[in-house]
């Protein structure tokens, strides 16, 4: 199979995905108790007169038949049009165009601060001459897994906002802003990373091409670097792909602890409010960004590793495109995804 | 309005792991937060900002549905109302109706708008505009989707005489709580431009053109929202100290809605006022210099609505014996500070109808328990609950979610009805399901009662079936007929009198047939930083920021 046809292949892949995922939280908040007219007209607070169901219904087209208002959704999604927010009246668009750069920006911050400590945690752990220190790296990926983002964040805002005054606890301060809610979020999902990366090291380094550079006098960093890194990441790869999940997933916590209003905040409002358009277009946003990134990181195996190419499914099997390695080597675990010898 | 001065007792145990963390390293860190004793109060300063920290994100500007905490804390500050009613004394005062006249048989009411008030879009608040927001009001707008506001009466035919600056309202029927209504947070007056923009325009903050002292120059929603003065003002309440602008040039808006940072924000001079604290932390609080400010507002008191379709509270044995099962001065006592109080009737202190009905449900558990054994309640469960027929006598509730101390308070409950074996099942949900799980067929206790402008029309809107209906009462029961007749005649009296004879009655009724159960005087609780003054709530409990401004450092 060609490049081309693998990337239409899963990009067909990728449009079935975003409109399940659309389909299928649609009929959800459809079943889930309640709906937001219901709500309004029994707010506790503040209930509206029966009379102002109808207008109301009618107007967010809540009278029509499921199927109906599913079609009608779908396709105003189809040209574009997110609708208006339920609760706000913002448009869907405005909020997600306003979200949106704040949480990229935190989610890519959030990663390099998790790559960098991944990999430091790693390499410490996999070639510290001293096993003791070899020993405690060892244990941080645990430590960071178990430490609630809540905790973190508002210890780090205790100390280096309330105390020292270094970042303000809200408002924009430029790349300021950025720093405590990365550490957080980049924290909470080092842990995974480092413990398969520590482990893909560690096989890795234990090799034969590695006896022989090193038998041919290769110097002990360009192995650790050019080499065992570069063999032993493959699994720490895939696990970052999926751990976009993670640092979408996180930044609802760390965007509450440090009153940003990015996705996280938007989407933990508007599922409170069952605010359905916000959530749909949320839904569509996530979902397009998981399956982009998980088609990338399947382009970039045979990048990282030229033995890999991707390759046609075995005729028999009907499964998405798979990965594999044309050239035989000596049997090893590369991660396990779906790589053959 | 309250100060804070007695110390409370801890409320309930906190996520003791996270905060010693925190505490740990903040000791870590060294240095004072910050904090200053009060400073005097002086002659008030113009101009600069006051960052208000509010615990939630404003939702809805839309005047008749917004009802939210957080909507209503901004629609006081940007619109004004025909009537004022003075929080101090509780009595009625002109504001935009420089003065009125009810006619006897109170269906009559003539308001004379006061001259030279505008919008902040710069067009006239005349009595066309009055005419339209009163037509507004009671109609709505069902083409663009806009409720009727249920405080309101159903119908009224609404003449004006621009010359003597006159709106007459003449209403198909008395109804006595019309000036407290006006009085109300979502009776702000709007622009025609408000009344005229599609549904999702007037949801928005931005699209609020009132006549009061701020307007919304800044909308960033859940981030920001910028309140600037209006230079021209000068329409405040006779009562306000401050007749002209406000003093501050803006109220920045910023809701953090945890409050642990909310609370660190203030202390460490981030913010200069917040809403939201546990009762716990007041004292603390009012310690270091902050001003604990707080009121319990007009209107009805934290209560119990126990709902006809549960068939364990049918039975109003059961339901006297949750009534006299609660220790609520143990309730205050325990979980809050002098900011709150036993409730002692369904409304709450100071309000027209008020009056003192403690010994109706005082608190005597022997009394429960015989009114237990009397229902037939007279087995016994292994957990000690009371049981009939091998059935746990169980009595189902949801914790508010609009109320954030409403856990705590439950479980304190619990804890008093276990000792005459009822077993309080507290369930929670989320935001977008309480509304439905709350009123669900299985709850047996329904918590209400909020502040509202006026206590008559709130009573009447709860209890009656044709309302809310909070004691979920069969039409056809004759207790809903009762409780209609009663509440009708406070709504369709004719002087004030009548109106708080029939509000005693029907809570005479309501009390006595254990429908309501008084809990609470429940109380709106803010803290502002050492360096403001001059801070005040409305009758309702919410934010005034005219008369407020901050000492120079």
């Amino acid at each position: 199979m060609t490049r081309r046809r693998f990337i239409v292949r899963r990009t067909a892949q990728a449009l079935l995905v975003i409109w399940l995922s659309y389909t299928l939280t649609f009929f959800t908040l459809f079943v889930l108790p309640g709906d937001p007219i219901y709500n309004k007209l029994h707010s506790p607070i503040n209930p509206l007169p029966p009379e102002a169901a109808e207008p109301l219904m009618r107007y967010y087209n809540f009278d029509l038949p499921v199927v109906e208002q599913y079609l009608l959704s779908l396709g105003r999604f189809l040209t574009g049009d997110f609708g208006y927010s339920l609760q706000t009246g913002h448009a869907v668009s405005e909020l997600l165009a306003e979200a949106l750069p704040q949480t990229l920006v935190l989610a890519a911050a959030g990663l390099v601060v998790a790559l960098v400590l991944a990999l430091t945690v790693a390499l410490t752990a996999v070639f510290a001459p001293v096993a003791a220190v070899r020993g405690v790296a060892r244990l941080l990926p645990g430590l960071f897994i178990s430490t609630p983002s809540f905790v973190l964040g508002f210890a780090l805002l205790q100390v280096f906002s309330f105390r020292l005054g270094w970042f303000a606890s809200f408002g924009d301060q430029g790349w300021k802003t950025y720093v405590l809610p990365a550490i957080t979020l980049g924290i909470a999902v080092t842990g995974p990373i480092a413990q398969v990366l520590l482990t893909g090291l560690g096989k890795a380094s234990g090799q034969p091409f590695v006896t022989v550079l090193r038998a041919k006098g290769v110097p002990p960093v360009t192995i650790a670097g050019r080499h065992i890194l570069k063999n032993g990441s493959i699994p720490a790869l895939t696990l970052l792909a999926l751990t976009v999940g993670d640092l979408l997933a996180g930044a609802v916590v760390v965007e509450t602890v440090f009153n940003m209003t990015g996705l996280g905040m938007i989407t933990q409002q508007a599922v409170r409010d069952q605010d359905t358009p916000v959530v749909m277009a949320i839904v569509v946003l996530v979902s397009a960004t998981y399956v982009l990134i998980n088609l990338v990181t399947d382009l970039l195996y045979p990048v990282i590793d030229p033995r890999i190419s991707i390759a046609p499914p075995p005729r028999r099997r009907r499964r998405p495109a798979v990965v594999r390695e044309p050239i035989a080597v000596p049997a090893r675990d590369l991660g396990g995804r779906e790589v053959t010898a | 309005m309250k100060h804070l001065l007695t110390r409370p007792r801890r409320a309930a145990a906190l996520a003791a792991g996270s905060l010693l963390l925190v505490s740990a390293l903040s000791a870590c860190a060294g240095s004072d937060p910050g904090i200053k004793p009060a400073a005097a109060a002086g002659a008030p300063v113009h101009g600069g900002n006051l960052t208000y920290l509010d615990a939630e994100i404003p939702i809805s500007a839309q005047v008749q549905e917004s009802g939210y905490w957080q909507d209503r804390a901004i629609l006081w500050n940007v619109l004004d109302r025909l009537v004022y009613r003075n929080p101090e004394t509780n009595k009625l005062e002109p504001w935009l109706a420089e003065k009125w006249t009810v006619s006897p048989d109170g269906r009559t009411y003539e308001f004379v708008i006061r001259d030279g008030v505008t919008y902040s879009d710069g067009s006239p608040l005349d009595v066309e505009s009055v005419k339209r927001n009163l037509e507004w009001q009671i109609k709505g707008d069902p083409d663009n989707a806009i409720s009727p506001n249920p405080i309101f009466p159903k119908a009224a035919t609404i003449t004006t005489d621009a010359a003597s600056r006159t709106v007459t309202v003449e209403l198909p029927k008395p109804y006595a709580p019309f000036l407290g209504v006006l009085t109300n947070w979502s009776s702000g007056l709007v622009a025609d431009k408000t009344i005229d923009a599609s549904r999702e325009d007037q949801l928005k903050f931005k699209n609020l053109i009132g006549s009061g002292a701020f307007v919304v120059t800044e909308e960033t929603y859940g981030k920001k929202y910028v309140l600037s003065a209006r230079k021209e003002y000068a329409w405040a309440p006779p009562s306000w100290k401050n007749q002209g602008a406000a003093y501050l040039d803006t109220v920045t808006i910023v809701p953090v809605q945890e409050d642990a940072v909310r609370l660190g924000t203030l202390k460490s001079g981030q913010g200069d006022l917040l809403r939201y604290i546990q009762p716990s932390e007041e004292q603390a609080l009012a310690d270091q210099g902050f001003h604990v400010v707080a009121r319990s507002g007009v209107g009805l008191v934290n209560q119990w609505a126990l709902r006809q379709v549960a068939p364990v509270v049918q039975d109003v044995d059961v339901r006297r014996a949750i009534q006299h099962g609660i220790d609520r001065d143990a309730l205050v006592d325990n979980l809050y500070t002098e900011n709150w109080g036993a409730a002692q009737s369904l409304l709450s202190p100071g309000t027209l109808g008020f009056s003192d009905k403690t010994a109706q449900f005082a608190y005597d558990p022997d009394e429960s328990e015989k009114l237990l054994d009397e229902a037939g309640w007279t087995g016994t469960d292994d957990d000690g609950y009371r049981t009939k027929d091998g059935k746990t006598l169980t009595v189902e509730t949801y914790v508010d979610v609009f109320d954030n101390t409403a856990r705590v308070l439950f479980q304190a409950i619990q804890a008093q009805l276990k000792e005459i074996g009822i077993h309080l099942d507290i369930k929670e949900t989320d935001y977008s399901s309480y509304g439905t799980k709350a009123y669900g067929p299985t709850t047996a206790a329904l918590r209400t009662g909020w502040p509202g402008g006026d206590p008559a029309v709130t009573l009447w809107n709860t209890y009656r079936v044709e309302g809310w209906n909070s004691a979920s009462l069969d039409p056809k029961d004759p207790a809903a007929a009762q409780i209609t007749k009663l509440l009708n005649a406070a709504v369709d009296a004719t002087s004030e009198e009548d109106e708080a004879a029939a509000l005693d009655k029907a809570q005479d009724y309501l009390i006595d047939q254990a429908y309501a159960i008084p809990l609470l005087n429940d109380s709106q609780v803010y803290v502002a930083g050492t360096d403001v003054q001059g801070f005040d709530l409305s009758d309702g409990g919410l934010p005034e920021y005219h008369n407020a401004w901050k000492t120079e450092d």
